[in-house]
């Protein structure tokens, strides 16, 4: 995966090697310091491929530890950020595949940061409830392709489907988002 | 006037995906029908949006880190070969080594699946082959 899907997570400092080496000899208080470090890359992953916050903490929860069963793997070719970031993407989507998702009324996530610049009449709010309300068969693609960047081909072999099917999705998804947006600005 | 042949090409456009000659044809007509252009730049708009969700910090619910770390120490230390770990690393390291094979529609499947596929129907041709050459041998002649 290119660092340009990676957004500002590929900046983020990588944890000292004493810290690494500690956590992949199983010392649980080195890696609770990553955890706290990368939480909010990992549940913003996991948040928006899976639309909920409950399923959404299970992914997540999910996704560090297979990060902690696989420590002593992690090379540094890539980043820690880079590596760290391709697991969440793999465990959302992998528990997208096998959970039903569970029904939740919208609520706009806590941000850790600003407000993002998200453009013209557009809010959190507004983006979060027409992401929520889109069926998972268009959401996971076109936030794999449209938020994170990734290629089709790329998302095609994540959610195991046709690269054509998955084109057709995102598509779907893009057109189902801009009636959705339009309709809440002229409300 | 219809825009549909130049309005279902819009998000190939976007994706970088048309040739430069369809390029330069949709730029044509973009340049003088404001409802493709203006279609155009809800598209961009939205996935500008996107991206820029994209880059949000969300907060994980209150005490999670915590409860990872908790989590965590219930599991084996990470250099432990559990039997479960010892499946998982074979198999991720097969599909590391061995890639995928693309199928038709633009489906693709690992290679180990195809081997393991393989290695069973192979197995259970073997137990078929035997159970019909016992049968024959039983049959009283």
């Amino acid at each position: 995966m290119s660092a340009s899907n990676l957004h500002k997570w590929a900046t983020l400092p990588d944890p000292t090697a004493a810290d690494l080496a500690r956590a992949a000899t199983g010392d649980v208080d080195a890696f609770k310091t990553i955890v706290e470090r990368y939480q909010g890359m990992v549940y913003s992953v996991a948040y928006n491929v899976l639309g909920n916050h409950t399923d959404a903490e299970d992914a997540a929860q999910e996704a560090f530890l297979r990060c902690y069963r696989k420590l002593p793997q992690y090379r540094s070719e890539a980043t820690f950020s880079t590596w760290l970031f391709r697991l969440a993407l793999t465990a959302s989507v992998d528990y997208q595949r096998r959970e039903r998702r569970r029904p939740e009324p919208v609520e706009v996530p806590d941000l850790a940061g600003g407000q993002p610049e998200l453009g013209d009449g557009i809010t959190a709010g507004t983006l979060t409830a027409a992401l929520h309300d889109l069926p998972d068969d268009y959401r996971v693609p076109t936030v794999l392709r449209d938020i994170y960047g990734l290629p089709y081909q790329e998302i095609a072999d994540l959610t195991a489907r046709p690269l054509g099917t998955v084109k057709v999705m995102v598509h779907r998804g893009r057109a189902s988002l801009r009636l959705r947006l339009q309709a809440e600005r002229e409300a | 006037m219809d825009c549909s042949y130049f309005c279902e090409r819009l998000n190939q456009y976007v994706d970088g995906e048309l040739g430069y000659l369809d390029v330069a044809e949709l730029q044509g007509h973009l340049s003088f029908c404001p409802h493709c252009a203006a279609e155009l730049a809800q598209l961009s708009e939205l996935r500008g949006a996107l991206a820029a969700w994209g880059e949000a910090e969300l907060a994980p619910p209150p005490g999670f880190a915590e409860r990872v770390a908790a989590a965590a120490a219930l599991e084996a230390k990470p250099g432990e070969a559990t039997l479960e770990r010892v499946v998982h690393d074979v198999l991720d390291t097969l599909d590391e080594t061995l890639g995928r094979i693309p199928l038709p529609g633009g489906r693709t499947i690992p290679v180990k699946n195809v081997l393991g596929y393989g290695i069973a129907a192979t197995a259970l041709l073997i137990q078929l082959e035997r159970y019909l050459r016992r049968t024959r041998e039983l049959k009283p002649s």
